[in-house]
């Protein structure tokens, strides 16, 4: 096969009449050399693709640059004496179709690519008098050593669609616009770079909040993570202690807590936890307390509420995922601890805790992930509040809640992408940091 | 007797020790049974309304089960179990289907995108959930899929579509499956997916059970896209979203003991299938066949 | 029933990115990674691999860790592709030909039995995807589990079998189907001592049975000695030596091979030699010996000239001789009583030898530690090497 890599470059260079063909008419390369099929079903693929770029494509492209311009207006019909509303430009809808195009060309680009190799590389076959594969073969191959395409192409065909397009989209209006302040809902313009100076502006209202949600996020997401994972191991250490009684036992009541849906308990806990919700009337009842709690009405109490109730979702979490880990501790460690006298808060820092640490750090980095993105318990605890009054963002708010209310009850959508933009940049920035120097990411395929 | 009466030396610091574990043991299971004591309680309470005077409801009765279960103009809780259940088979299937060709690939098979797709999927792990749920909205929106019946079919989509993404735990598993056992198969004169379907798959029950319950789980406790998918459109809602809408100021009052019974309901067959599954949780997280 | 073929075969793990990296940005990088060339293209690890091998014959490769012959292997098998060179099967090109298609069958080192199958599913998987008929797929395994023995054990899963047990029913599976050529990967490593010497004994009675040629990979010289028809020792992704057991046992083509082959290991010297009167003369530590009429003819041919050679001699050629003069002298630091032997390991300028002693010719004597013994070998068993290269100057 001399030297010759198999690239579309090579393919042009070196390429008989056929493969050159190809790269006007794709397919061409591969009818000319016998493999009919593959290269009809090519060419109906550059058909469609000529033919959505007539009929759309083209279109979209070109309106992108403006996105749209064509205000909805209201036109006196004299025929018919009414006004006659006409159809303006909906930029959002421009936006996402022009998105669509550019993937759909990123796409032909690819097909192109790989029908220029693959056609050179059966005429490098054909030249050397090798075999080349029949349809037959091809289909078998694709249960034998080229599974992998038939498993990985609709789950990949479905996170194509349905989260990196979105993501593009959803990132691309960040730099627009889209808003309903000064009512850019229907028609909106490129706005450059524009929403991130106001979010990193500390002294303009929106970046104030932000810099306030930024520092709240990373806080929860620390304590959250780091005393979730302490105490969980702590509460499997003790259960799994020599001489605890009723491990099954005490293990099921813990478990139990995981097993009704999250959701549920997170309702049920922001409604304990009101004013006259249970708890406060308990302790009431007991005399303990003379006025209610302010649970969810303070913003320090806020705080401590949910960290300490994301305690109380999270550790059994940690518990169960640790209990097998933690008796993959080699004995002799812990015996030759004890025989050099070490008591069990020291053995605890000496020993159990770094070689945890080694071992779950691809843990600790996706639960402290887990953390930052975490929905569910803000928004179902205590909805961001308290919120102040001229805020879009509640004291408790975590980045991801905030860009929920941006875009859901706000329609503020270029500010909430900004957000996801820069929640992103930061996990981005703690995950390559740990991940990276992780012993289990290098040793994820260790040469033989 | 040297041994026992070392024994007795040891013991009472032993014994106190021993007690103050358990005694916080007890206090702990109390305050995490609790909440989940309360609810079951509540689900029972005769007094309507979401805050009473007292922490133990004074009367008990069966109403608030019968009232969900044949309640049908107000809030339809039998049709959102049924949207529900429908949506979660399928769900459940597609996606089962996804993670474990994708694990299997990954962990088995050697090609040019792999490395690629493992850090492509890294990166979009790092993106908040939802920032693609609104352009995901329009989308299903073009495609025509969120109007009436056909909001199931969105939402078995966005439910199954990216699972792809959540190979980790099966790919992990999938490793640990010698690799000998594979190439044995190979040179018996198996195909690739014959190698996958009677090697692979039997040897990973734990793991398959596991994906087959944790995507048959999700739709149940997901309202955040359910809600945005199906607006206004009642007779699509899932159960999480009924339930969600029972604790809104519109409804708690009438309805927040029934929302205790309805989540009763739905917590104890997932609770039943989470207990169950635990066991293959664990195995997961460490390892398969030995030997 | 079939002949092998290899012919220049070479096998190159390409770099990885990584790797590529690191490279641009130091230039005087190691040429070398495990003692394996590294080149452009990566790491070498079989270079320029030729062998024929006959129908039925039983080839064992063998050679430290990492030497590559495992990897040999793999490209027979056709689970590693082969770089570069060409591999025949009854003359069949085979580099391209997948696995399931060369008839070919592999027992593996740690057994690679299906876990979730019986003993009889395990042995009837093969013939199942090749839709041999029911009936026939019975008297097959039957036959099989005859031979190795397991009848008994057909109803039962993998995991409630000994280690023995497990390794015969992996053996089962390879034969069942009658393959061309049977590959064995380290089939008794994971035995204890006296299981693999009893498993040896059986694969050789095996051999006898059924008409597949071998090839048998081990990094045990002693399997190789016992099993092989002929041996390919290798060495850093090299063939060093082909030969029968006796070849590369008494005319090794170097120091490796000398060193590899036999146990204890062959014990070297730093000697000269020098030509008197048109004969060689071999001086080690004062001791003159004159090489046997073979040797010097079979130097003479090869125009040695004097020089600094390295001499070899296998503990078992070395006998104690008392008398003085042109004798070596040692110092004893262990002596090993074996029982029908003794092995003394000795001490001499600086080298540490061995010599095997048979106990009958000590007598009453007792040798302790630091007792000095004198020794010589016998002229016809001496071999002398190139210093430099590590070359048999006889061959």
């Amino acid at each position: 096969m001399g030297n010759k890599q198999i690239s579309a470059r090579n393919a042009l260079r070196y390429g008989d009449l056929y493969t050159r063909l190809s790269a006007v008419v794709m397919g061409a390369g591969l009818i000319g050399h016998k493999q009919i099929v593959k290269g009809l079903l090519v060419l109906l693929f550059q058909a469609a693709f000529v033919f959505y770029m007539i009929n759309t494509g083209i279109h979209s492209l070109s309106m992108m640059p403006s996105l749209g311009t064509q205000e909805q207006g209201k036109v006196w019909n004299e025929a018919k004496q009414i006004f006659e509303y006409t159809t303006g430009d909906n930029s959002q809808q421009i936006l996402l179709a022009g998105v669509v195009a550019l993937f759909v060309i990123a796409a032909i680009i690819v097909l192109w690519i790989l029908q220029m190799r693959h056609s050179y590389k059966i005429q490098l076959i054909k030249e050397q008098g090798g075999h080349v594969p029949t349809l037959k073969e091809d289909l078998r191959s694709l249960l034998d050593q080229n599974l992998h395409m038939t498993l990985m192409t609709l789950p990949c065909l479905g996170i194509l669609i349905f989260n990196i397009v979105p993501l593009v989209y959803m990132i691309s209006m960040a730099f627009t616009t889209y808003s309903k302040e000064d009512n850019h809902l229907m028609l909106f313009d490129w706005d450059g770079l524009h929403q991130f100076q106001r979010v990193l502006n500390m002294n303009g209202n929106i970046g104030r909040q932000f810099w306030h949600v930024l520092a709240w996020t990373i806080v929860w997401a620390i304590f959250a993570t780091f005393l979730n994972y302490i105490l969980g191991m702590i509460l499997a250490m003790i259960i799994n202690r020599k001489d605890t009684k009723g491990k099954g036992f005490w293990r099921f009541c813990f478990v139990l807590s995981i097993a009704v849906p999250q959701f549920v308990t997170l309702m049920i806990m922001n409604i304990m936890l009101q004013p006259s919700g249970a708890i406060n009337v308990l302790l009431q009842n007991l005399g303990l307390i003379s006025s209610p709690l302010p649970f969810w009405q303070n913003a320090m109490w806020a705080r401590i509420t949910i960290i300490v109730i994301n305690l109380w979702v999270g550790i059994p979490y940690t518990m169960l995922q640790v209990t097998g880990i933690l008796q993959n501790i080699p004995n002799e460690l812990y015996e030759a601890a004890k025989m050099d006298g070490a008591g069990p808060v020291r053995i605890f820092f000496k020993i159990t805790l770094p070689y945890m640490l080694f071992v779950t750090t691809p843990y600790l980095i996706s639960s402290f992930v887990g953390n930052i993105n975490n929905f569910n318990v803000i928004y179902l605890l205590s909805g961001g509040g308290p919120t102040y009054v001229g805020d879009t963002a509640g004291q408790t708010d975590l980045l991801v809640t905030w860009l929920y209310k941006l875009t859901v009850d706000q329609q503020y959508y270029n500010l909430g992408a900004v957000i996801g933009i820069m929640t992103f940049i930061i996990l981005t920035i703690v995950t390559l940091v740990t991940y990276r120097n992780s012993t289990s990411y290098k040793n994820e395929e260790a040469f033989m | 007797m040297t041994t026992m009466a070392e024994k007795n030396r040891m013991s009472p610091r032993r014994r106190a020790v021993n007690v103050l574990v358990h005694l916080l043991l007890a206090v702990l299971a109390l305050i995490w049974v609790l909440p989940i004591f309360w609810i079951i309680l509540t689900s029972f309470r005769a007094e309507p309304g979401a805050y009473t005077n007292t922490f133990l409801p004074q009367g008990y009765t069966l109403n608030n089960y019968v009232k969900l279960l044949t309640d049908r103009n107000v809030l339809n809780f039998p049709k959102m179990f049924k949207n529900t259940l429908i949506i979660a088979v399928c769900c459940c299937i597609c996606s089962t289907f996804f993670v474990l060709s994708v694990s299997y690939s990954l962990s088995r098979m050697r090609f040019r995108f792999r490395k690629p797709y493992m850090n492509i999927a890294m990166i979009l792990g790092l993106f908040p959930g939802f920032m693609a749920m609104i352009a995901q909205y329009f989308i299903l929106k073009a495609m025509g899929l969120t109007e009436g019946s056909l909001i199931r079919i969105g939402l078995i989509i966005v439910y199954s579509a990216c699972t792809g993404l959540g190979f980790q735990i099966a790919k992990g598993f999938f490793d640990t499956i010698p690799r000998s056992i594979d190439e044995a198969a190979v040179m018996d004169g198996a195909t690739q997916w014959q190698v996958f379907t009677r090697i692979t798959m039997p040897l990973s029950k734990p793991i398959v059970i596991y994906t087959v319950m944790t995507s048959f789980i999700a739709p149940w406790v997901d309202f955040i896209f359910a809600k945005v998918l199906c607006r206004a459109n009642a007779d699509q809602f899932t159960v999480a979203i009924g339930l969600w809408n029972m604790l809104q100021k519109e409804y708690i009052y009438q309805w927040y003991t029934c929302f205790a019974a309805g989540a009763v309901l739905i917590s104890i067959p997932i609770a039943a299938l989470f207990l169950y599954m635990q066991r293959f949780y664990v195995e997961g997280m460490s390892g398969a066949v030995k030997g | 029933m079939a002949t092998v073929s290899l012919q220049h075969i070479q096998k190159i793990y390409p770099n990885t990115v990584e790797e590529k990296k690191r490279k641009k940005k130091d230039d005087d990088a190691p040429k070398r990674k495990n003692n394996l060339k590294i080149t452009e293209e990566g790491v070498v690890a079989v270079d320029d691999f030729n062998l024929e091998i006959a129908d039925k014959e039983f080839i064992v490769l063998v050679g430290p860790s990492g030497c590559g012959k495992s990897t040999t292997l793999r490209m027979v098998a056709g689970l590693e592709d082969i770089t570069r060179g060409d591999l025949y099967i009854d003359g069949v090109r085979m580099n391209d030909v997948a696995p399931k298609d060369r008839d070919i069958a592999m027992v593996f080192q740690n057994y690679a039995l299906y876990p979730h199958m019986t003993v009889r599913q395990n042995l009837e998987f093969p013939l199942e995807l090749r839709h041999v008929p029911k009936e026939q797929m019975n008297k097959q395994v039957n036959e099989a589990a005859e031979i190795l023995g397991i009848t008994e054990y057909l109803e039962r899963k993998p995991k409630a079998l000994s280690g023995g047990q497990r390794q015969r029913v992996a053996i089962g599976r390879a034969i069942v189907r009658e393959p061309k050529v049977l590959l064995m990967d380290e089939p008794l490593s994971n035995l204890d001592a006296k299981l693999r010497n009893q498993m040896r004994a059986e694969i050789i009675k095996l051999r006898q049975r059924i008409d597949t040629t071998f090839i048998y990979v081990t990094h045990d010289q002693t399997e190789a000695m016992t099993l092989g028809d002929r041996i390919v020792i290798m060495k850093d992704g090299e063939i060093q030596q082909i030969g029968t057991p006796q070849e590369v046992f008494n005319k090794p083509v170097n120091t490796f091979v000398a060193g590899f082959i036999g146990m204890p290991q062959m014990n070297f010297y730093d000697g000269q030699l020098k030509l008197e009167n048109d004969q060689y003369v071999v001086e080690v530590q004062g001791a003159r010996i004159i090489p046997s009429e073979d040797k010097q003819e079979r130097l003479k041919k090869h125009n040695v000239p004097a020089m600094q050679v390295t001499v070899g001699a296998r503990p078992e050629h070395i006998t104690l001789d008392e008398r003085e003069g042109a004798m070596m002298e040692g110092r004893v630091d262990v002596s090993e009583m074996m029982g029908s032997s003794v092995h003394i390991h000795l001490n001499s300028d600086g080298n540490d030898s061995i010599i095997i002693v048979p106990t009958l010719d000590l007598g009453d004597r007792t040798l302790r530690t630091g007792d000095t013994v004198r020794f010589t070998f016998a002229p016809n068993v001496l071999h002398l090497f190139d210093p430099e290269t590590g070359r048999n100057l006889e061959y």
